[in-house]
């Protein structure tokens, strides 16, 4: 509470986080529309047609809540982080420009054809707006990633003007888009939403199956969920995963340490399985570990030597090493758990089971939100990672917020996006319930319990 | 280079508020001119598949800001900090109720959302109108090139304390009805366009009051605007590009008038757009190259030229943009193409919106 910038970083990390729940389904599910699409027109079987219907409602209902949540996110860099924009604006101003310009326009124009215009345009048009809308979701995601890896690792930057007029501006537009902090994390994060998507189809497939409804379209959402699943839950881990984490210990050494609560520096360097780090004592507590993997993780060998905490000045620890430590490991964790469970569905769906394997179909529907839990925890390690810097090594986050802003303006409107994202949270889910109860009926059926054609 | 970006800067807003703006409107005259619950849901259908589409141009716009103005986009946001919030809470309303009130036929649903959307839509004219009023009054710019100021401040014409205004004052909030009126019409007048039957009998009614009470309201802020801001008309006949842009509006007001008079729903509409695009072009053609005008001490104030990013930047972003600018608008002619055409009672209950 002692740092200035405190109640910023509150209502910044809480509406982001909010926020993100939405278009990483939207990104996760995007591809599954496009495959669909393309078997109708491949086969004219008409079931995958139905799918696409079904899940471009709940694709409409998370993509409307993205963008009410997501103007907010673009406002704030003004309006609480104006130190920032003035500083940053001439560079990281480039890729949130982008991703309105190239990528939410273009995401936006088809959506509505993808969702209302079946009737209207031809299968192969129709199967377009299903690419153009999975395209623009993934390109939106580029830029932010870029806007995101920009500030863990800034190129393609100089610095203009003098004293207080000081600021950033873009050097080189290729090196800037092409860092390659951002192709790694850009791979990690959409394979991390490629999950969230797997799992949400496969656990309304397992729905579906346990309660004995709409079998042809559970199979479908179950054999094409798991598919997915099974290499998205084992791509976010290898390689990309293990990239990231290079990456940190290559460029941010400190950080890396703060992640495992690594205080002392050393040889054979390990990950703690169990263990709670004890920042005022500097050390781990309870710990069980396992030996040199960090060593491994950090460097490709067991023996390598891993910069510990005490190697670096206190005004360069990541401010709460505690939070950073377990959103790491949870992260790892349920990765690990992901990569378990979409293995064992594959096993039992090869052996033509898994439509009866209850045992299984149980923890399948209940996992889906853990995605979003592990996705969410992977940003905070990014973010709480990267402290107590907003530009890693160049700009500070107290340097950042908007210093005409008070304390009560920013509690009072952080207590307002509480109540209202609370309201928008209950109708949506309200929405996407109605969405599964109506079911993946056909298209007429459906029109008639809607009541749109009266 | 930097005139150019002021130029694009001033062409996305432009385009966001002929979009959005017919929106605002619609949702202000929703229950002047939609009686019944299905007449409703046809105002609805008119704008509904259009409203996320036309909301992403301000994101567009400030992007754009961003990419050219950053420091004009930190002071400005930050020093409207509450009242740019508000804006963002009404947008959240105004979506929620586009999107959640259409996919439940239910009696009550539907009431409690078609006042939530209205409400909304007040609520964003006043607040992006006090917006245009402080820009053109002026805001308490410091020597640091940010201000902060009182959310409510002086609503009496006389006795000004010169220098620290607030957020909301006469002139502001007198040109925020101004807008109201004005967007009110730019919206009837598309309605008029996109409907028919007894909705669209009413949108022409509003369309003619709004439109004949539109003159009078200029008027009278081209009066307060002289009270707060002598400098500025000055600045207006010194202009030359903000006089064509007085013609457009000439032009624009001409179409609506031999419109309204042969019946032709889409040359009003036009005219309609001409009208709001020249007003606010004018504007912002007599202001440059001061944006933000200090009303502590005019050297404080906010230009093109030291707000905006490097050189550099604006060469290379130079480089990106059209591209983005030809897609964005190729899009935006492709589905104006698609979605064109009346909505009437039956279709807009069984359209997809």
């Amino acid at each position: 509470m002692s740092d200035p910038a405190f109640w910023h970083r509150m209502q910044f990390a809480f509406t982001i986080t909010y926020h993100y729940l939405f278009p990483q389904l939207t990104m996760g599910l995007a591809w599954f529309l496009v495959y669909w699409k393309w078997q109708a027109l491949r086969t004219g079987d008409e079931k995958f047609n139905q799918a696409v219907r079904f899940w471009a409602r709940i694709f409409g209902l998370n993509f409307a809540v993205g963008v009410i949540t997501g103007i907010p996110m673009e406002f704030q860099f003004g309006t609480n982080w104006a130190g920032f924009s003035r500083y940053a604006g001439g560079v990281i101003g480039q890729t949130l420009s982008m991703e309105g310009m190239f990528a939410f326009f273009l995401e936006s124009a088809f959506i509505g054809a993808l969702i209302f215009g079946e009737k209207r345009l031809s299968p192969r048009v129709h199967f377009l707006a299903a690419c153009g809308v999975a395209l623009g979701s993934w390109a939106s995601g580029y830029f932010i990633i870029t806007t995101n890896a920009f500030m863990q690792h800034p190129v393609g930057y100089e610095i203009v003007g003098t004293g207080k007029d000081q600021m950033l501006g873009l050097a080189s537009v290729s090196d800037f888009l092409l860092n390659p902090w951002a192709w790694i994390e850009f791979a990690h994060n959409q394979f991390a939403a490629l999950v969230t998507g797997s799992f949400a189809i496969t656990a309304l497939g397992a729905f579906y199956t346990l309660r004995n409804q709409y079998r042809e379209q559970a199979s479908l959402y179950l054999r094409s969920g798991t598919m997915a699943g099974l290499f998205a839950t084992w791509l976010v881990a290898l390689p990309t995963g293990d990239s990231q984490a290079k990456m940190v210990a290559w460029h941010q050494p400190v950080t890396l340490a703060a992640m495992e609560a690594h205080f002392v520096g050393g040889d054979m360097a390990g990950i703690a399985v169990i263990g709670q780090p004890n920042v005022a004592r500097q050390r781990l507590d309870n710990a069980i570990e396992l030996p040199g993997a960090l060593s491994f993780l950090a460097n490709g060998t067991f023996q390598s030597y891993v910069h510990g905490l005490d190697e670096y000045d206190k005004d360069r620890w990541p401010d709460n090493i505690e939070l950073l430590y377990y959103a790491f490991h949870l992260m790892v964790t349920l990765g690990s758990i992901f990569i378990l469970l979409m293995f064992l569905a594959n096993v039992q769906r090869f052996r033509g089971k898994l439509e009866t394997s209850t045992w299984l179909l149980w923890p399948l529907l209940l996992a889906f939100p853990f995605p979003y839990i592990a996705n969410t925890l992977g940003w905070m390690t990014a973010e709480l990672g990267r402290q107590p810097w907003l530009i890693y090594n160049i700009f500070r986050t107290e340097q950042g917020y908007s210093e005409v802003v008070s304390n009560g303006d920013v509690i009072f409107t952080l207590i307002g996006f509480c109540g209202l994202y609370l309201a928008i949270g209950v109708i949506f889910l309200f929405m996407v319930a109605r969405e599964i109860t109506h079911g993946p009926v056909p298209e007429e059926a459906h029109t008639n319990l809607e009541g749109r054609h009266d | 280079m930097i005139e150019v970006w002021y130029g694009v800067v001033t062409f996305m807003m432009l385009t966001y508020v002929v979009l959005d703006g017919r929106n605002f409107g619609a949702g202000m005259l929703h229950f002047f001119v939609a009686r019944t619950p299905e007449e409703r849901r046809q105002v609805v259908a008119a704008i509904g598949p259009f409203w996320v589409w036309h909301e992403v141009w301000i994101v567009g716009f400030g992007g754009t800001l961003f990419v050219a103005f950053p420091k004009l986009l930190a002071a400005s946001f930050s020093g409207y900090y509450l009242a740019l919030f508000l804006v963002l809470w009404c947008f959240a309303f105004r979506g929620g109720a586009l999107e959640a009130g259409g996919h439940i036929p239910d009696k009550m649903w539907r009431q409690f959302w078609d006042v939530v959307f209205t409400v909304s839509n007040y609520l964003l004219a006043i607040l992006f109108g006090a917006a245009l009023g402080n820009l053109s009054r002026g805001v308490p710019v410091e020597d640091t090139g940010m201000f902060s100021m009182a959310f409510f401040t002086n609503f009496s014409p006389f006795g000004n304390p010169p220098g620290h205004v607030g957020l909301l004052d006469w002139y502001t909030v007198s040109m925020g009805l101004v807008v109201l009126i004005v967007l009110g019409a730019h919206g009837a007048s598309y309605l008029a366009m996109r409907t028919v039957g007894p909705v669209h009998d009413r949108c022409v009614r509003c369309r003619r009051a709004l439109w004949t009470a539109t003159p009078a309201a200029v008027v009278v802020i081209a009066i307060e605007t002289w009270i707060v801001r002598p400098a500025l008309l000055g600045a207006f006949f010194a202009q030359p590009l903000a006089l064509l842009f007085a013609l457009v509006v000439m032009a624009g007001a001409a179409m609506i008038f031999t419109g309204v008079r042969a019946g032709n729903d889409r040359r009003c509409f036009l005219g309609s757009g001409a009208v709001v695009i020249g007003m606010l072009a004018a504007g912002a053609a007599a202001i440059y190259p001061v944006i933000l005008f200090s009303t502590i001490n005019p050297n404080n104030s906010l230009t093109a030229q030291n707000t905006a990013a490097s050189l550099h930047s604006l060469q290379l972003a130079a480089l990106w943009w059209p591209v983005a600018g030809v897609l964005a608008f190729g899009y935006l002619w492709y589905i104006g193409r698609y979605f064109s055409g009346k909505v009437d009672v039956e279709r807009s209950t069984a359209g997809p919106y």
